[in-house]
C-alpha cells in the first residue's frame, strides 16, 4: 500500500465515517491509484454508502490522513438509485451536459466542454441516442446515461454504488467494457458491489468492510472464504459454489430491487412507442 | 362602422400610450414566463408562487395607504421579504412545504383584506389590487417593473444550466458538488422579483397567471426544453396582446371589462387550447403516464 506513495488519488488512513456524530464505519485505511479499480464489499448496513458519501463530503469523517480530490468536478458519482421524473423535458445529451456544470460554474460551455460531453456519450456507447428524451430510455440506458453524466466532468475519481444491480446481460457487459476503458485512461474507481465475480473481473484491489475494515489487499487475497465469512457473519452468501450460513434477507432485497428496475424498463419501452 | 375597423385592425389601437405601455409590460412579462416561469414549472413551485402572490397583497395595501401608487412597489418588496422569512422559519420547524405555503398564504391574505377594509377605502380598491391598473400604468411604473423583470431573467439565465441540473436531480447535483441551496435561493429571489414587479403593476391575479400559465401551456405543446422556453415566451406575448385587444373591442361595444382579469382569462383560454392540441397529438397522455410512475 505504501508503495502507491503520493501518486494515489485517494489516500485514507485510520478513518471513521458517520452522520451527526454517530459512527457507521470505523478504522478504515485504503488507497486508490490512478487507473485502478477498488471494490468496496460488505453486507447491507456495513457502511459502504457512508464511506462514498464521506469521500464526497456529504458525510462526516475523522482520520489520521484523508486525501481525496477536492477540485470542482474531480469526483464523479453514480448513485444506487435516482429519483428522476421520466416526464422531465430533457434529452440524454442535456442530462450528460449537466455533469459538465460543476466545471463550468457560470461560464458558457466552449468547444472543449462539448467534446467532453460527446466523449462521455461515446464511452458508455449511447452516442446514437443523444437526442432522445431521457425519460424514454430503458432503465439500463438511463443508468449508462447517468454514468456518462458523471464522466462529462472528466473526473479523476469515479464512485460507482452498486452499478451492476438490475442490469441485463448486455448492459452489464457494456459497463464492464466502460470500466476497463476508464482504467486505461487513468481514472481511479471505487465500486461497491455484491457480486464477487464482478469484483474479481474488474477490481485490482478490494476493501472488505462491516462496520470496520476487515481487509484491504489484492482482490484475490481478500476474497477468501474466511474473510468473506468474517464480513458477512450473518448473511446469505455464495462464494465459489459454497453457500455460507446466514440469517439476513439480503438476497430477498436484491431480488426486489431487480424486479423494480425490470418493471421500470418495461414501462420505459412502453413510453418510447 | 368604427367598431368594425377597430375589429379588423390589430395594430393601430396599440399606438395610443395607454395601450402601448401595458403591451410593452406584457411582452416583458412573457420573457419572464419563458425563463422564470419555466423554472417554476420544472421545480414544481406553482403553489409556492401562488402563496407568494397572495403574501404580497398586504404589502400592496400598506404601501398604498402610506404612499399611494408610489408606495405599491416598496410595500410589495417588504411583504415578499417577510413572507420568505416566515416560509423559511416554518420549513425549519419541519412543516411540509405545502402546509407552510398554505399557512403563509391565508395569514398574509387575510391580513391584507383586513387592512384594506379597516382603512375605510372604497370597496373597489381591493379589486384594484387583484386586477391591477393595467391601463392606467405610468411610464415610471413600466420602467421599474421592466428593470425588476430583467434582473430576474438575468439571474435565471446566468444560473440556468445549474438550475436545470438541480431541478432534474437535486441529490445528483449535490453529489456533483453544485451549491444546491444557493441555487434555490437565487431561483426564489428571481420568482419573487417577477411576482413583485407584476403584482404592483398588473395586479395579483395576472401576476400569478403570467408566471404559471404560459409555461404550463408550453409544456403541453412541446417535449424539448428549448421549444418550451420559446413557446412560453410566444404564448405569453400573443395571449397578452390578444387579451388587450379583446379589452379594446369590448370597450368599443360599451362593455367595461377589467383589463387584468380579461388578459388572465385569455391566457387560460389559450392554455385550454394548448391542452386540446397536445391531447390530439397524444402527448399529455404520455406525460401523465410518465409522472404517475
Amino acid at each position: 500500500m505504501s508503495a502507491s506513495g503520493t501518486s494515489a488519488v485517494v489516500e485514507v488512513e485510520g478513518a471513521s465515517f458517520g452522520y451527526g456524530g454517530a459512527r457507521v464505519l470505523e478504522d478504515v485505511s485504503f488507497s486508490v491509484r490512478p487507473g485502478e479499480a477498488v471494490a468496496l464489499i460488505g453486507p447491507n448496513g456495513a457502511g459502504k454508502s457512508t464511506l462514498l458519501a464521506g469521500i464526497l463530503g456529504l458525510a462526516e469523517h475523522e482520520a489520521r490522513a484523508f486525501r481525496v480530490p477536492t477540485g470542482r468536478g474531480e469526483i464523479g458519482a453514480l448513485p444506487q438509485a435516482s429519483e428522476i421524473d421520466p416526464a422531465f423535458p430533457v434529452t440524454l445529451e442535456q442530462v450528460v451536459a449537466m455533469g459538465r456544470t460543476p466545471r463550468l460554474g457560470l461560464r458558457w460551455p466552449g468547444a472543449h466542454d462539448r467534446r467532453a460531453v460527446t466523449e462521455a456519450l461515446e464511452t458508455v456507447g449511447l452516442a446514437a441516442l443523444r437526442r432522445k428524451r431521457f425519460g424514454d430510455l430503458s432503465g439500463g440506458q438511463r443508468q449508462r446515461g447517468l454514468l456518462a453524466r458523471a464522466l462529462a466532468s472528466e473526473p479523476r475519481l469515479l464512485l460507482l454504488d452498486e452499478p451492476f444491480n438490475g442490469l441485463d446481460q448486455a448492459s452489464r457487459d457494456a459497463l464492464l467494457e466502460t470500466i476497463a476503458a476508464l482504467k486505461a485512461r487513468g481514472v481511479a474507481l471505487l465500486i461497491t458491489t455484491h457480486d464477487l465475480d464482478l469484483a474479481r473481473a474488474v477490481c485490482d484491489r478490494t476493501l472488505l468492510v462491516n462496520g470496520r475494515q476487515i481487509a484491504f489487499d489484492d482482490t484475490a487475497c481478500v476474497l477468501t472464504l474466511e474473510q468473506v465469512e468474517a464480513a458477512f457473519a450473518s448473511h446469505v452468501f455464495e462464494l465459489d459454489g459454497h453457500t455460507l450460513a446466514t440469517t439476513e434477507h439480503h438476497a430477498a432485497e436484491h431480488a426486489e430491487r431487480h424486479r423494480r428496475l425490470l418493471a421500470d424498463d418495461a414501462a420505459g419501452e412502453h413510453d418510447a412507442r | 362602422m368604427t367598431g368594425l375597423t377597430g375589429l379588423v385592425d390589430p395594430i393601430t389601437p396599440f399606438a395610443v400610450p395607454f395601450l402601448g405601455r401595458p403591451l410593452l409590460l406584457l411582452v416583458a412579462l412573457a420573457i419572464a414566463a419563458g425563463t422564470v416561469g419555466v423554472l417554476v414549472h420544472l421545480r414544481r413551485l406553482e403553489f409556492s408562487t401562488d402563496g407568494l402572490t397572495h403574501a404580497v397583497f398586504p404589502g400592496l395595501a400598506i404601501g398604498a395607504a402610506l404612499g399611494g401608487t408610489a408606495g405599491l412597489l416598496p410595500g410589495a418588496i417588504g411583504a415578499a421579504l417577510a413572507a420568505a422569512v416566515v416560509l423559511a422559519l416554518l420549513a425549519r420547524r419541519g412543516q411540509p412545504r405545502d402546509t407552510a405555503v398554505a399557512i403563509v398564504l391565508t395569514t398574509f391574505f387575510s391580513f391584507g383584506v383586513v387592512l384594506v377594509s379597516a382603512s375605510g377605502r372604497a370597496a373597489g380598491s381591493i379589486a384594484d389590487f387583484f386586477f391591477g391598473r393595467l391601463l392606467t400604468i405610468t411610464w415610471a411604473d413600466v420602467g421599474t417593473s421592466v428593470a425588476l423583470i430583467a434582473t430576474a431573467v438575468a439571474l435565471v439565465a446566468l444560473t440556468g444550466r445549474m438550475q436545470l441540473f438541480a431541478a432534474f436531480d437535486p441529490s445528483g447535483a449535490r453529489r456533483a458538488g453544485l451549491p444546491v441551496l444557493a441555487l434555490e435561493v437565487v431561483g426564489t429571489i428571481a420568482i419573487a422579483l417577477v411576482v413583485v414587479a407584476a403584482s404592483a403593476s398588473v395586479g395579483t391575479l395576472l401576476a400569478l397567471a403570467v408566471v404559471i400559465v404560459p409555461a404550463a401551456a408550453a409544456r403541453a405543446l412541446t417535449r424539448s426544453l428549448r421549444a418550451a422556453i420559446g413557446t412560453a415566451i410566444a404564448f405569453g406575448a400573443v395571449t397578452g396582446w390578444a387579451g388587450l385587444w379583446i379589452v379594446v373591442q369590448l370597450a368599443h361595444v360599451g362593455v367595461d371589462a377589467a383589463p387584468g382579469a380579461t388578459v388572465a382569462l385569455t391566457m387560460i383560454a389559450g392554455y385550454l387550447a394548448a391542452l386540446a392540441i397536445g391531447g390530439l397529438r397524444g402527448r399529455p397522455a404520455a406525460a401523465a403516464r410518465g409522472s404517475a410512475r
